[in-house]
Parts: C-alpha cells; sequence; structure tokens
C-alpha cells in the first residue's frame, strides 16, 4: 500500500475521508483516544481518527475541557488512550514572557505547584492502558536566544520530575524532533495562539499524528513484523550476476557501499528486537551463497536472515510464501526494492504490504530506512523477541522435516515437544501482554490487554492466568501461548486463549486446553464458558472448542458461544 | 468557482454537504459552527485558497457572503 501520506493531503480531504472511514468503520468497536490539554487542540481530533482509522481500528477521538487537565485526568481514565499536551506557556497565562522578570521564589511556586499537579495525574491515569505525554519544550518561544532563561529553568526542572517519576504505562513523546523535522514556523500559527490559545498548526498535527501512530498499532496488534528485501541495488550497489561478488558495492571500504552498509546496521537492529529479515531477490541461490563467504565487509550476516527466495518466480507470490511459512499476516510485511515495477506490482496485488522503493538519491535511503522502521514498534521488549531469529530458523526446519514423515502422529511424536504452564506468575505479565498485541490467527477472542490492564486482572483476584512455554528437539520457543480464565465459583470462563504462530502444527493447544480444564476441575468448578470471536485472521480456530468437546450454546456470523460441563463425579 | 470551492470546505468543516450550504449560511444558521469550528474553516479555507488572513480579516468573516467578499479580494491581489 503506498504509505499514508499526510503531508499531501489538504485538512479538508482529511476531514471527508475520515467521516467516510468511521461510517465504513462504525460496526467495529470504539477505540476511544482523549486528548487533555491546558491550550486548544481540537484539530488533531480528526487527523489523529484519520491516521488509525486507515488501520481499520475505528478510532474516536474526543478533547477534554480546557486547561482542565487535572480534573479530566480523573474523568477520562478510562479511555483505550489518553494524549496530554501540557503546554508550558500557558501553565500561567504568559508564562513565556511573565517569568522573565519572576523572582527566583515564584520560580520555585511555579515549579512545585506543577510537579503536584503531575504527579496528580500520574496517579489519576496509572490504569490507563496508554498515556502518551509530551515532553515539555520552550523551543517554540526560546529559540532566538543565546542563553538559557527561567522558562528553561522551569522546563528542565519538570522534565527532570517527569523522567524520574514516570509511570510505566506512560510514554513521553520528545516532542522537539517534531518541532526540527517540520520547523517551528510550519509548527505553529501565533495568530491563532493570541486569539484562542490554539498554538499548533494543522501540519504539526499532522506529523505528530504520524509520529505516535506506532505507539497506538503496537497496542492493537498491528506493528510490522517481517521486512522482505531485494538484493541487487537493495542491499548493495550494483548486480551480482553482472558485476560479480567483488564488482558490487556494500561497505565503506567503497565510497559507492556507505549508504548501503547504514542500511545493514539498520536492519540488524530490526532483527535484534525480534523482527523478521528476510531476502526475496531474482538472482541464482547458488551466487548469492557465495556473498557471505567471499564478502567479509558485508555487514549483514547470513545468521541475521531468517529466510530466502531466491528464485525466478514473481515477488508476490514469493511473498504469500514468506508469509505463510513464518505464520503471519501478509498486512505485517514490508516490501524493499529498488524496482519501481516490483513496487507497483506489489502495491497492486498484495495492497496489504507496506512497500519502500529504494530512492534514486541514495543519500537519502537511510532515512527512509529509519522511518519504516517505526512501523515495527513495540511497547514492551521481552527475551522472547531476541529468540526470535532461532526460533524461526526453528521452524523452518521443523516444516521442512514435517514432509518426511507419513503420519502426523508419528510426525507430532519425534518432535520430542515438553511443556511447561505457569499459572498466576507476575514476572511473566509483560511477555503475556505482549502475547496478547501481537498474535491474530490462533486466538480465539483477539481481546488486547497492556501489562498494566492484564497486572490489574491479577491482582483483582478474580483471573487466573496461564502462561505457557514450550520447547522441542529444534528448540525452545519460551513463552508462546496464553490464557486468561474467568473464575465466577463455580463458573468459569475464558476471556483469552492464544498460541503463538511459533508452535503451531505441534497440538500444543491439545495439551494447553486439557491442562486448563483439569486445573479448573480440581478448583471445583462446574463449567467453562467460552467463546470464539471471528476476525480476518482467526479463522483457523473457528472448530477449536468444539473439537476439544464443548457444546454449542449459540452461534452468529461473528460469534459462537461455548459451554463445558465438568462432569465432577469422574475424578 | 469559487462559489463552489467555498461551499465545499464549508461543507468538509461543518460535515455536511455542499447542497445544504447556502447563501445566507452563518453560525445562526449552521449549528455546529462555533469558535473551534471557525478556526478550522479559516485554516481550511486558507490552505484552499493559498492566501493568508490578517487579524483583522479573520474578525470579518462572519457568514458565507463575506467570506466569499474576503476570499476575493485576497485573491485578486
Amino acid at each position: 500500500m503506498k504509505a499514508l501520506e499526510l503531508k499531501n493531503l489538504k485538512y479538508t480531504e482529511i476531514l471527508s475521508k475520515n467521516k467516510l472511514l468511521g461510517e465504513s468503520l462504525s460496526q467495529l468497536p470504539t477505540y476511544k483516544i482523549s486528548v487533555l490539554s491546558n491550550i486548544i487542540t481540537s484539530q488533531l481530533n480528526n487527523i489523529l481518527e484519520f491516521t488509525i482509522r486507515n488501520q481499520n481500528i475505528n478510532a474516536k477521538a474526543i478533547s477534554g475541557d480546557y486547561d482542565n487537565i487535572v480534573q479530566n485526568s480523573q474523568v477520562y481514565n478510562s479511555s483505550d488512550v489518553v494524549i496530554i499536551f501540557w503546554e508550558l506557556a500557558n501553565l500561567i497565562d504568559g508564562l513565556q514572557y511573565k517569568c522573565l522578570t519572576m523572582t527566583s521564589h515564584e520560580i520555585e511556586s511555579i515549579i512545585e505547584k506543577v510537579k503536584k499537579e503531575i504527579d496528580f495525574v500520574f496517579h489519576a491515569l496509572s490504569k490507563t492502558p496508554l498515556v502518551i505525554f509530551n515532553k515539555f519544550s520552550t523551543l517554540i518561544f526560546n529559540n532566538a536566544f543565546l542563553k538559557s532563561n527561567q522558562f528553561d529553568d522551569i522546563c528542565n526542572h519538570l522534565n527532570k520530575h517527569i523522567e524520574q517519576n514516570i509511570p510505566r504505562n506512560f510514554f513521553v513523546i520528545p516532542i522537539d524532533k517534531l518541532l526540527a523535522k517540520l520547523s517551528i514556523e510550519k509548527s505553529i500559527d501565533l495568530r491563532y495562539y493570541y486569539s484562542s490559545k490554539s498554538l499548533y498548526s494543522v501540519d504539526f498535527f499532522k506529523s505528530y499524528a504520524q509520529f505516535i501512530a506506532p505507539i497506538i498499532l503496537a497496542t492493537n496488534g498491528k506493528s510490522k513484523k517481517a521486512i522482505i528485501l531485494d538484493c541487487d541495488n537493495t542491499l548493495w550497489q550494483g548486480t551480482l550476476g553482472e558485476d560479480g561478488l567483488d564488482g558490487i558495492a556494500l561497505s565503506s571500504n567503497d565510497k559507492r557501499g556507505v549508504y548501503f552498509e547504514e542500511v545493514h546496521y539498520l536492519i540488524k537492529t530490526l532483527a535484534e528486537d525480534g523482527a523478521m529479515v528476510c531476502l526475496c531477490s531474482k538472482n541464482n541461490e547458488s551466487d548469492l551463497d557465495e556473498i557471505w563467504k567471499k564478502r567479509t565487509d558485508f555487514a549483514l550476516k547470513e545468521t541475521d536472515i531468517v529466510a530466502k527466495k531466491v528464485n525466478w518466480q514473481s515477488k508476490d507470490k514469493n511473498l504469500l510464501e514468506l508469509a505463510e511459512d513464518l505464520n503471519i499476516g501478509i498486512d505485517s510485511l514490508v516490501f524493499v526494492d529498488d524496482s519501481g515495477f516490483e513496487i507497483s506490482c506489489i502495491e497492486n496485488s498484495l495492497p496489504e504490504v507496506t512497500t519502500l522503493q529504494v530512492p534514486k538519491l541514495i543519500h537519502t535511503y537511510s532515512s527512509l530506512v529509519r522511518e519504516k522502521m517505526a512501523l515495527f514498534f513495540t511497547l514492551t521488549k521481552t527475551s522472547e523477541d531476541r529468540k526470535r531469529l532461532e526460533m524461526y530458523h526453528y521452524e523452518i526446519q521443523r516444516k521442512n522435516e514435517k514432509k518426511n514423515f507419513d503420519s502426523v502422529d508419528e510426525y507430532l511424536a519425534s518432535l520430542e515437544i515438553k511443556t511447561s504452564i505457569y499459572i498466576n506468575q507476575v514476572e511473566h505479565l509483560a511477555r503475556a501482554s505482549q502475547l496478547t498485541q501481537k498474535t491474530n490467527q490462533f486466538n480465539l477472542t483477539t481481546k488486547r490487554y497492556t501489562e498494566i490492564e492484564i497486572r490489574e486482572l491479577l491482582e483483582g483476584g478474580g483471573y487466573r492466568i496461564y502462561v505457557l512455554d514450550v520447547s522441542d528437539k529444534f528448540g525452545d520457543y519460551g513463552l508462546t501461548g496464553l490464557a486468561i480464565v474467568k473464575i465466577n465459583h463455580p463458573e468459569s470462563e475464558i476471556d483469552t486463549l492464544l498460541l503463538s504462530c511459533r508452535v503451531l502444527g505441534r497440538n500444543v493447544e491439545a495439551i494447553f486446553i486439557d491442562f486448563i480444564i483439569n486445573d479448573l476441575k480440581k478448583l471445583g468448578i462446574n463449567h467453562v464458558f467460552a467463546n470464539y470471536c471471528k476476525t480476518p485472521k482467526n479463522a483457523q480456530v473457528v472448530n477449536f472448542y468444539e473439537k476439544s468437546g464443548f457444546d454449542i450454546l449459540s452461534s452468529s456470523d461473528s460469534q459462537t458461544k461455548y459451554r463445558l460441563s465438568l462432569d465432577l463425579s469422574k475424578q | 468557482m469559487i462559489d463552489e470551492k467555498i461551499r465545499q470546505v464549508m461543507a468538509a468543516v461543518f460535515e455536511t454537504d455542499a447542497n445544504s450550504i447556502s447563501e445566507d449560511a452563518s453560525p445562526d444558521t449552521i449549528e455546529i459552527w462555533d469558535s473551534l469550528h471557525h478556526m478550522n474553516l479559516v485554516v481550511a479555507l486558507e490552505e484552499e485558497f493559498g492566501v493568508i488572513f490578517d487579524d483583522e480579516q479573520i474578525g470579518n468573516l462572519l457568514n458565507y457572503k463575506l467570506i466569499k467578499l474576503a476570499v476575493s479580494e485576497l485573491i485578486e491581489s
């Protein structure tokens, strides 16, 4: 899909398109965004809704009351995400100039007062899934001064306070980066600041919406998972087939190669954070294999690559196969190629794939890659991310070995699968939250939880949280299954049941559900209720509960309700 | 031409269709036309016509007729 270039859309176009998108998504549950500010930021709402709605999330943004951040933090804390624009200049009307003649005592009083307000807001929003908080900044009003002044003092003190006390569900936005990118002049409209305290321009809000979108998308399970790269003129300057192993430029040894070397390092970072790096090239596989043997100056190592499709078939077919091999959705892919032909072919046949064409102005290549890296954003990093690469190598190995067995049972037995199941362990909550945000296919209800929300369930006492650890002879996959069961003695309901795509095809789901049912039996539970909520991605589990022995209570196009009676007499 | 463009801009800002913007459109006839929407309207008009209103002109954009007048003046100069 062509990247959503907000900056190319007029404000009125965004307004009209946003309205239409809202209508088309109206059947989906609303994702509630509240914007709290001490200035007017109403123009952000439509722009942010539009950015998020483009990813098929029914976002609805509302503004709190003007300059009522503290009071509003108690009212809007049940939103899905709260965004806070706390403008330094309006802490007191005209602070940007009034502070210049204030005594240090007066300055201190302001700082202390605002610190208390910040603490209040931190506390009031401590249970909100996600809070996006802009760092305080003096850039807009102080950029002409060579020296710092009281305005900067207040700013620095408050930012330090935030840094030292920021709750886990808050994400601080380095707003100066946005002001620098757009230019201060284009980011503000002082006509409206003086008349109605609306400081930022529509262009700034477009930048802001695109900047924070990855955070919101990540909590909705929509971050990218794999980057698929062409080779010739994408990973190096030149064509392997024509220029030969020594003729291509891929490192800073060659002044043509330095642009590509920077991109290699950026890709390695992505891999380290858990993204899957794959190659898709029209080349001879044997030629490509030689590269890692002969070009030791190639920063991207063979071990950084999870999968390769090096053949002469069309790239859209290759991308579909890769998504299948890696057990991920086609919309989790980012595709990079120098050829306009290949890029438009993918944009046409697989519009859900995000594309990046290597630019003619090659010095801009690494900046474009950095922008696309934002799409891979995840809120929490866990040790499972680092294991990912090995896991996917094992997965492809496993799938290859599967072909050697006559019966599925024989094959499964040969895997020597080991599972461990942990119940209500606090140290697993970060990974559990990550699993709810990333797992789309083997997911019965697709409920997304932030770490804070799962912690709440655990501390509340009415839930049992099961986490599944899987290993087989190919490797240790880590925590890859999650079940959240609501206990309402003597009834129970499976709120969430999911398995990471890494451990599919091993029948561990049967082990997991059996364990859970037995555990609930031991607790004296009579009935286990469960739901299947249909999404475009979880068709593979439509019959899971039925196959597991549950009875169907009711069934509609979008949801099926189940119940399992636990016969306590047979223990 | 200017008529049509102004109507389209107002329709997008006031979340209605261009046909329902009449010659006497004003904050009295369009319920949603409050001060916040007025600001959005000015921003959208400036973008559409590539003009910049000064503070005095912004204050005079009180209804459809006055908007049309202000925009035409700026475009001519």
